[in-house]
């Protein structure tokens, strides 16, 4: 048995290296060849479709790769639709601004909303029936609504993911908290503390681990409320350029679009995944 | 929850849902803007379920003996309930083609791929991209490849239904605990069996949720389907009154959709209440 | 059921090995090239302690897992997978929670095909030898641990079976229950009118492989390293495990399991005035 400090800083070393470790072994595993030859069959296919299939019916993916690569920077069709920002890039930015308003308001309002409602029982009574509809009802039942009400531009974009974000986190925090194990508290009490000591150190840190898996489930899907938003009423962003590109019969276009959207996302998801493991390294990986 | 509580809790939502009915009651005599002479912006109770209501006989065809406004006839309760009923059922044949077919497809393809570990990998990364799109971004794409008619529109709600029942399925039946395997094996089951006696039945308790994933996506998709180019449907209905700020039909058809939708959500749960009887899950809610 | 002549070497096994490699690189193996011979009838016990290879001989006798070299023979065919002859009963809750009581009692014979009212019969005849016709409609979900492992074992005889074989299945229950279910597994298998089945039990309770058994055998570090006749007649209750050769038999098995203290310590620790460890 090793002595004092040596051993300690041997620990932790040696767990930061079973960290990289297990990172290391699931990007392995993506690399896998199995998954990698499905892939590159996948694409083998596509290409191999659309060179029978004429390219206004189905564009191949090199050709996609490169129209998605050369409109990002400047695409100077997309000035002669009316559109602001004649760039990929400068479409997806104000997408992307939308997304992350709405989620990071809708998370805020969403979770507060549900852990109140997880310890006031008229809170719950009040806005449970009111979320649980929300919940069933496709959120683009309020997007006309949204459309008259504010009009053409952002705020009726964002009020729309906005409630969508809401409502998923209102049901996270909600769950989070009344499923948070009984003991954390009761041991707490037994310790002296009160309530809202224990509000702030057991409710918030014990919830916002299923809070932040919310929030990564509402960021997926905004994405695509998002660019319907657009499609319904918007004079910029990816949806506006989908429909300007769908209006001119261009499914290369349409689908190079797509591609960056979806890379968006996978990119988002990716750094908030990195900052929720950050956030949540207490958390035992086996539990 | 004790029997208090619970009255206690019921008490306020109604008291809740109550306030919001007079709440809007209240606004809509504060709120007298009119979007067109005869059609209020914030229409009362009262006047929803009368002159809006009649309102929306302007889109009845005509049939049934009984003429459309467009042909001069008057608006009457008569072609309001067939316009209703006519949009209503164009909307639940769009979804439930879709998430037939889309659910039939996936079910048989997840099984299909998960009958060998190799294809399940080899599909697993294009599976992967395909969820990241965001669907409802693909109207146009569905519309330029497949039209704005019904079939495109089913198509596009079947491919929504299809990727979450198939990533779904796949999942459940990667997460079939080994023991039942196991266990029928060492009773001599057959690679049939097993998918017949204890595949299928395993997978079920997952099955629910993807099912009520799958019945979000496949309502969304339809009402997207119906916003972006569609010529029947309350989806059509709401986004061509939008267009002339008529917010009170909007409101109406919106009310009708919502309840179609909580019925639906609640059919599906009382259709897997009554499958996962024997699951221990299941008698804890 | 054919009462044919009982087979000297029913269960065969001839070098049977088990090695893979760990996550991080490391060669092990579970089972050492062990070799075994068991006559048709007998009631094995294969004891051990936690890791010594016991589990994953028994299933690569069921054909769960396939063995790195040697051969299983069951019955004079080299085996090739699970299969109906060889009945498994699990340590966890193996029953189909989706299926009835009754219905996972009739499991295997459902899938050989035997028609509905013969398997109905068969299996409400097990239901009630294991004393739970009462909840032959019954849901799994509403029955208890003990119950489950009763239906399991009800399953397995009303496939039967000419082999039996069993993974600590009454590890996880608590003592009394753990004994009632060895009375009723001992009461199936003798039941007079069959063919008896051939049994290898797995467990680590010293105790319950001497109430058990007609023959123990010992792993240790993959390898066997003991066997051990007990002829002792059954039923064996408390006494009979106090029988003079039944106690030596446990001190040997103890010291197998690691758990025999070398007779001079206790006495000497005795002696300076420590308390016992």
């Amino acid at each position: 048995m090793a002595g004092g400090a040596g051993s300690v800083a041997g620990r932790a070393g040696g767990r930061a290296g079973l960290a990289s470790r297990a990172w290391a072994g699931r990007a392995l595993s993506t690399l896998d060849p199995l998954r990698l030859a499905g892939a590159a069959l996948f694409l083998a296919l596509w290409q191999g479709a659309s060179e029978f299939a004429s390219p206004i019916i189905l564009p191949g993916p090199i050709g996609v790769f490169e129209r998605a690569a050369a409109d990002f920077w400047s695409a100077p069709a997309l000035s002669y639709f009316g559109l602001e920002d004649a760039s990929l890039a400068g479409n997806l930015l104000y997408t992307a601004e939308n997304v992350a308003i709405a989620t990071l308001l809708g998370t805020v309002i969403g979770a507060t909303l549900g852990l109140l409602s997880s310890r006031f029982w008229f809170v719950r009574a009040a806005m449970d029936p009111v979320m649980m509809t929300a919940g069933t009802v496709p959120i683009l039942i309020a997007a006309p609504f949204l459309l008259i009400w504010f009009g053409v531009g952002r705020a009726s974009a964002v009020s729309l993911v906005g409630f969508y974000v809401v409502v998923i986190l209102y049901i996270s925090a909600q769950r989070a908290a009344l499923n948070l194990d009984p003991i954390y508290e009761n041991y707490a009490r037994t310790l002296g503390a009160g309530r809202r000591g224990m509000l702030g150190a057991i409710l918030i840190p014990g919830a916002t681990p299923e809070v932040l898996g919310g929030f990564r489930i509402a960021l997926a899907g905004s994405w695509g409320l998002e660019a319907v938003a657009e499609l319904l009423g918007s004079q910029t962003g990816i949806g506006k350029v989908i429909e300007v590109l769908a209006g001119a019969t261009d499914p290369q276009g349409i689908l190079a679009t797509l591609l960056l959207l979806g890379l968006a996302a996978i990119l988002a998801d990716a750094v908030v995944t990195l900052l929720i493991g950050r956030l949540t390294a207490w958390r035992d990986p086996k539990a | 929850m004790t029997p208090l509580a619970r009255r206690r809790e019921l008490a306020v939502s109604v008291a809740v849902f109550l306030a919001l009915i007079v709440l809007w009651e209240i606004l809509s005599l504060v709120y007298t803007a009119e979007a067109q002479p005869g059609e209020p912006m914030v229409a009362g109770w009262g006047t929803l379920f009368t002159r809006t209501l009649l309102s929306l006989s302007d889109y009845w065809q005509g049939g049934f003996g009984v003429k459309s406004v467009a042909d001069g006839a008057q608006r009457s309760y008569l072609a309001a309930i067939l316009s209703l009923a006519s949009h209503s059922a164009a909307t639940f044949v769009r979804l439930i083609s879709g998430l037939l077919l889309g659910g039939v497809l996936g079910v048989a393809l997840g099984l299909g791929v998960s009958w060998s570990r190799w294809s399940r990998r080899l599909v697993e990364l294009p599976t992967q991209f395909l969820r990241t799109l965001p669907l409802l971004a693909m109207v146009p794409l569905f519309q330029l490849w497949f039209g704005t008619y019904f079939f495109g529109q089913v198509l596009f709600v079947a491919y929504g239904v299809g990727v979450i029942v198939f990533a779904g399925v796949v999942n459940a039946v990667r997460n079939v605990p080994q023991i039942y395997l196991d266990n029928a094996r060492s009773f001599g089951a057959s690679r049939s069996q097993l998918y017949q006696t204890v595949i299928l039945p395993a997978i079920l308790p997952a099955m629910r949720s993807v099912t009520l994933l799958s019945l979000g996506a496949g309502w969304g998709a339809v009402l997207a389907a119906e916003y972006l180019g569609a010529q029947s449907g309350l989806g059509y209905i709401i986004v061509y009154a939008q267009q002339f700020g008529l917010l009170d039909r909007m409101f109406l058809v919106a009310l009708l959709f919502i309840l179609y939708t909580s019925m639906s959500y609640w059919a599906i749960q009382r259709l897997f209440a009554r499958l996962l009887a024997w699951s221990p899950a299941e008698a804890a809610q | 059921m054919s009462m044919a002549a009982p087979n000297p070497r029913i269960i065969e096994l001839v070098e049977v090995g088990r090695a893979y490699t760990r996550a991080d690189g490391q060669a092990v193996t579970a089972v050492d090239r062990v070799s075994l011979t068991v006559p048709e009838g007998e009631f094995v016990c294969l004891i051990g302690p936690s890791g010594c290879g016991k589990s994953t001989l028994l299933q690569m006798v069921a054909g769960l897992i396939e063995p790195s070299s040697g051969a299983i023979v069951v019955d004079g065919k080299e085996i090739d997978g699970p299969g109906g002859e060889r009945g498994m009963v699990f340590q966890r809750d193996s029953v189909f929670p989706w299926m009835r009581v009754i219905d996972n009692v009739e499991y295997g014979l459902k899938c050989r095909g035997v028609d509905a009212t013969q398997r109905r019969v068969i299996a409400l005849d097990y239901l009630r030898r294991v004393g739970l016709a009462h909840v032959e409609r019954a849901w799994p979900r509403e029955l208890s641990g003990g119950m489950l492992k009763r239906v399991a074992i009800a399953a397995v005889f009303a496939n039967g079976g000419r082999v039996l074989l069993l993974d600590e299945p009454f590890g996880a229950l608590d003592y009394v229950t753990r004994h009632q279910l060895q009375d009723v597994l001992l009461d199936l298998w003798e039941e007079p009118g069959r063919a008896v089945p051939t049994v290898i039990f797995v467990t680590h309770d010293v105790d319950e492989a001497l109430t058990l058994a007609d023959r123990i055998v010992a792993m240790r570090g993959g390898a066997i390293v003991d066997d051990i006749p007990v002829r002792a007649e059954r039923p064996r209750d408390t006494d009979s495990l106090l029988m003079p050769d039944m106690v030596a038999i446990k001190h040997k098995l103890l010291g197998h399991l690691g758990l025999e203290r070398a007779p001079g310590r206790a006495a000497g620790r005795r002696a300076r005035g420590e308390s016992a460890a």
